[in-house]
């Protein structure tokens, strides 16, 4: 028996030798990986007896905070409660801050600013370590400006849709709102089980409130696309202003027999300027073709479409000019996509940068939400600099779009006529209205507008788009007529109204 | 007489170190939760150590010839545990130091009770209905609990109790007396079939019922840890004692086939397994625990967060089942290496008094004893570190419980009365007679000098002993 018995030791030393193994194949070969899986809550949930300092907006309000937990006791070891005093308004840009199930946004990449563990805060409060209570807590101070979000909160009202305000020269985000939206306060103090619940609930929810539709998610851009489509034809010199397109309400693009049509069969045509302002969807299909595959597929790149939008918070989507394999055997579909529609999605945040290349003379910079981040004595640590992210067009480019996107709502037909501003505030813009094209609901569209203004001095670029509306013959819902009062309303605000000057 | 007491000055040693090292992980613990000195330090070092000492006076008089690693090892064990138990809930300490108290006592009480290990094998079936019935209990309407998913639990009156913890050491002892009285039987008379030679079925009989009992706990109890540790027990013994491999083959047969019947018909099991497989896409349900288990083990990374300075509260049931996930945590790569260690050496220790002692049921007996620490805690340890399948059952001497905690100091004491019952036949310590034996040497010396029998018979009957 003495035999199997040794065999048995070695047995038995082998499952440890596995353990061991194991133990050190996640204790030190996946430990940074598990470390920056995104529900790992270890260091939140050590930072979460710390003092957390707050996250203020652009014009002083405070949007995060915590308070000292009035009754700790029964709260499982919680000292500290978080609070969203503006409750959905800036959930999606703060993000949210739990013991239990991680930080997410600027809750998350300001961490170690909010309870001062940077090297920089650690090395100014030295002093305060021989004190018990150290309280070095730093505080965020956002670029988004509080009373820009509630005034888009209000102007969507109970729609679904963002609406995004950057600065032209700076890539700064001064509104950043979607609808909809959901409020952190309700299960961020509350205790595991239930607040499991409420996520597990927010997850499952239609349209995904904790995803933020400005720039977590992307959609059909429609008409607004032909920007791009234009300043890739400008570009590559494949048009320009005296280009003529021949007034037509079909056309066959080549490889198919289908033919592409304008916006509800209309007879469209004439010089750049005139279908680009009625957005006729022939000529833009025709651009596209005529500059092939190659190019097109080069210059929406060169637009940043296909890459992540670089704003500094986490998990921004990337727009799309679709699935772009052998797609000169499929020039029909190339065709389609030059007007914005099939395959191709964009983020609203990102529509709002295209508008504000325009405005920049052909740089696109990028997007930012944090302004600056300051110590426990309210001395800064940082501030964000404004940085150039691409230059998709040449200076002369974006002036032929100005005065193209001008025309749209002060030249005969434009389709942003509708929308003008107060006291005769000039405005640049493109509307766009994106058919989904769903067997099931046929009428389904995304309405967008995109713009900057003013036009003399661009100051703020806009985007704005109103998703899954019921478009009918009877009662259309454009992007001229849907978003437009939107984006009047935002640019009013700012330019001649309480909001100027701020 | 030399190498007794140095056994014991060693032993005794030793668990002044694992006091100190308790103690001082107790210490670390408080600074590093709220940055003072615990104020019962010295209060909870005095306690511990008077337990353990008592103890080991105990080993020192009535077992003189046992191994010296064993008990430190399981006091070193048990005080890390005790301290992980207190830093993740305080409330829990004060229970588990009554258990501690228990536990002791029932090591004490077994030392004593049992003085010859091969009395035992005596009460072979006595063991195996204590054994079968405790494995039962639970499924018994009215007396037994499902707790977390697992009825294992039983609840008499006030006391509640997982009577399976003491059903493992019941059926190893009998599974050895048993083994140990038929093993040439069982190993001589072959049934061939093909080239396969196989026992007779009525000697495959029993690894049968062995095999069915498993299943039903398995079943019955959702209780796959226990059923997974019972049959690898007899597997493990069937082999040692017949010295066929095929007995661990056809054993490994069986489980296999059993493990796939039980998850192709019952979804708990099937569950496990999917979250073994893949816990990360279920990290905020069924694989909660387990990715937290993990997380925390990478967030303590090769040295640990420090005592009382992680968040091992994170991982539900942190103070039972994972409580190895909450040591990896806090005491790093390094802290939950030790553990693997004190586990190896206890089973080093229990195999070498296997090897050590020439009587085939004390040899099965030290065997299937260890091979329960063994096996234990690397389903344990390997569930919560996704080695294995994940299945409930508690890391001997360090998870928080009573009836873990008794039954493995029970068990420990076993191992300890095999290990001096075989020093004192090797002549290492003069084996004197116990003082049961003294009263029956009596009783017989009485009869003798009453002129009821006489001295021949009696020399006849049990000489050497009685001669003492």
């Amino acid at each position: 028996m003495n035999r199997q018995i040794r065999s048995l030791a070695l047995g038995l030393m082998t499952l440890y030798v596995v353990l061991f193994g194991a133990l050190n194949f996640w204790a030190v070969g996946q430990e940074e990986e598990l470390n920056g899986n995104i529900e790992n809550t270890r260091a939140v949930r050590r930072e979460f007896n710390k003092p957390r300092g707050p996250i203020v907006s652009a014009d002083g309000v405070v949007v995060a905070r915590s308070v000292p937990n009035p009754d700790p006791l029964t709260s499982d070891e919680i000292k500290q409660l978080r609070e969203y005093p503006t409750g959905d308004l800036f959930a999606h840009l703060t993000g949210y801050f739990t013991k239990d199930f991680g930080a997410t946004q600027v809750e998350r990449t300001q961490g170690d600013v909010l309870t001062g563990s940077t090297t920089t805060q650690q090395i100014r409060s030295l002093g305060d370590l021989l004190s018990n209570e150290v309280d070095n807590s730093g505080s965020v101070e956002l670029t988004v400006r509080h009373d820009l979000q509630q005034l888009a909160q209000e102007l969507l009202g109970d729609r679904k849709g963002s609406v995004v305000v950057v600065e032209v020269a700076t890539g700064a985000v001064r509104a950043m709102y979607s609808n909809p939206s959901f409020d952190p306060s309700t299960f961020v103090n509350a205790p595991f089980e239930e607040a499991e619940d409420l996520i597990v609930e927010l997850q499952n929810a239609d349209d995904d409130p904790l995803l933020s539709g400005a720039y977590q998610q992307r959609f059909m851009p429609g008409s607004t696309f032909k920007v791009i489509t234009t300043g890739i034809g400008l570009e590559n010199g494949v048009i320009d202003l005296t280009t003529q397109f021949p007034r037509e309400t079909e056309w066959v693009p080549p490889q198919t027999t289908d033919p592409i049509q304008n916006y509800r069969g209309t007879q469209c045509g004439g010089d750049l300027a005139e279908v680009f302002r009625r957005s006729c969807n022939i000529p833009f299909a025709q651009t596209a073709v005529a500059l092939g595959p190659d190019a097109m597929v080069a210059g929406t790149e060169a637009w940043g479409i296909g890459d992540d939008v670089p704003i500094d918070l986490p998990r921004a989507a990337a727009s799309t000019f679709g699935d772009t394999t052998d797609l000169d055997q499929k020039l029909p579909l190339l065709a389609i996509r030059g007007f914005g529609q099939n395959e191709d999605q964009m983020v609203p945040l990102h529509m709002a940068l295209v508008a504000a290349t325009v405005a920049n003379g052909g740089e696109m910079m990028e997007p930012y939400v944090v302004e600056a981040t300051y110590d426990h004595n309210g001395e800064e640590l940082s501030r964000t600099s404004p940085n150039p992210w691409l230059r998709p067009i040449s200076g002369a480019a974006a002036a032929t779009l100005t005065e193209l996107m001008t025309g749209v709502t002060e030249g005969d037909r434009g389709t942003g006529r509708s929308v003008q501003l107060e006291g005769g505030q000039r405005f640049a813009a493109k509307t766009g209205t994106a058919e989904l094209g769903l067997v099931d609901d046929p009428d389904l569209v995304h309405a967008w507008m995109i713009g900057f203004a003013p036009l003399e001095a661009p100051q703020y670029a806009i985007a704005v788009v109103l998703n899954d509306l019921e478009s009918t013959q009877a009662d259309a819902a454009t992007g001229g007529r849907q978003a437009g009062p939107i984006v009047k309303g935002m640019l009013d605000y700012l330019l001649t109204g309480p909001g100027a000057g701020g | 007489m030399a190498i007794s007491r140095r056994r014991r000055n060693t032993e005794l040693v030793l668990i002044v170190m694992a006091v100190i090292i308790t103690g001082a992980a107790y210490t670390i613990a408080s600074l590093g939760e709220n940055s003072e000195i615990p104020p019962g330090i010295v209060v909870f070092v005095l306690f511990l150590l008077g337990l353990l000492v008592c103890a080991h006076m105990v080993v020192r008089y009535v077992a003189a010839g046992a191994d010296s690693t064993l008990l430190p090892v399981a006091a070193l064990l048990h005080g890390i545990g005790f301290v992980m138990i207190t830093r993740l809930d305080n409330e829990l300490a004060g229970l588990q130091a009554t258990w501690s108290m228990i536990a002791i006592l029932a090591f004490v009480g077994t030392l004593l009770v049992v003085q010859r290990a091969s009395d035992l094998a005596r009460y072979q079936w006595t063991f195996f209905a204590i054994g079968a019935t405790l494995l039962m209990l639970p499924m018994v309407p009215g007396v037994g609990q499902t707790i977390n998913g697992a009825r294992i639990w039983v609840s008499i009156g006030p006391i509640n109790f997982q009577p399976g913890e003491f059903a493992k050491i019941a059926l190893a002892i009998f599974f050895a007396a048993y083994l140990a009285d038929r093993r040439e039987l069982i190993a001589a008379s072959t049934w061939k079939i093909g080239p396969i030679h196989l026992p007779e079925p009525r000697f495959i009989l029993p690894i049968l019922v062995a095999w069915g009992f498993a299943v039903v706990v398995m079943v019955g109890q959702r209780d796959l840890g226990s059923s997974l540790l019972f049959f690898t027990l007899f597997v493990v013994l069937m082999w040692v004692a017949t010295e066929k491999v095929s007995y661990l083959i056809l054993g490994a047969v069986l489980f296999t086939g059993a493990a796939l019947f039980s998850w192709s018909q019952f979804s708990h099991v099937r569950t496990r397994v999917d979250i073994w497989i893949d816990p990360w896409s279920r990290s905020l349900d069924s694989g909660y625990q387990i990715v937290q288990s993990l997380f925390g083990l990478a967030d303590g990374g090769m040295t640990g967060t420090g005592l009382g300075r992680g968040n091992p509260n994170q991982v539900p049931e942190a103070q039972n089942d994972f409580i190895f996930a909450s040591i990896g945590e806090e005491m790093g790569l390094i802290g939950a290496t030790a553990i693997l260690i004190s586990y190896l050496l206890i089973i080093g220790a229990g195999l070498r008094i296997a090897i050590r002692t020439e009587r085939p049921f004390e040899k099965l007996l030290a065997t299937g004893l260890t091979t329960i620490i063994g096996v234990q805690a690397f389903i344990i340890i390997g569930g919560v570190i996704k080695v294995v399948p994940l299945t409930g059952i508690t890391l001997p001497f360090v998870s928080y419980g009573g009836s873990s905690l008794i039954a493995n100091y029970i068990l420990l004491a076993l191992l300890l009365r095999v290990s001096d019952s075989s020093a004192r036949r090797l002549g290492e310590l003069p084996d004197e007679p116990t003082p049961s034996e003294r009263i029956a040497a009596w009783r017989l010396r009485s009869k003798v000098s009453s002129g009821k029998i006489t001295a021949v018979d009696v020399d006849g009957a049990d000489g050497s002993r009685v001669a003492g």
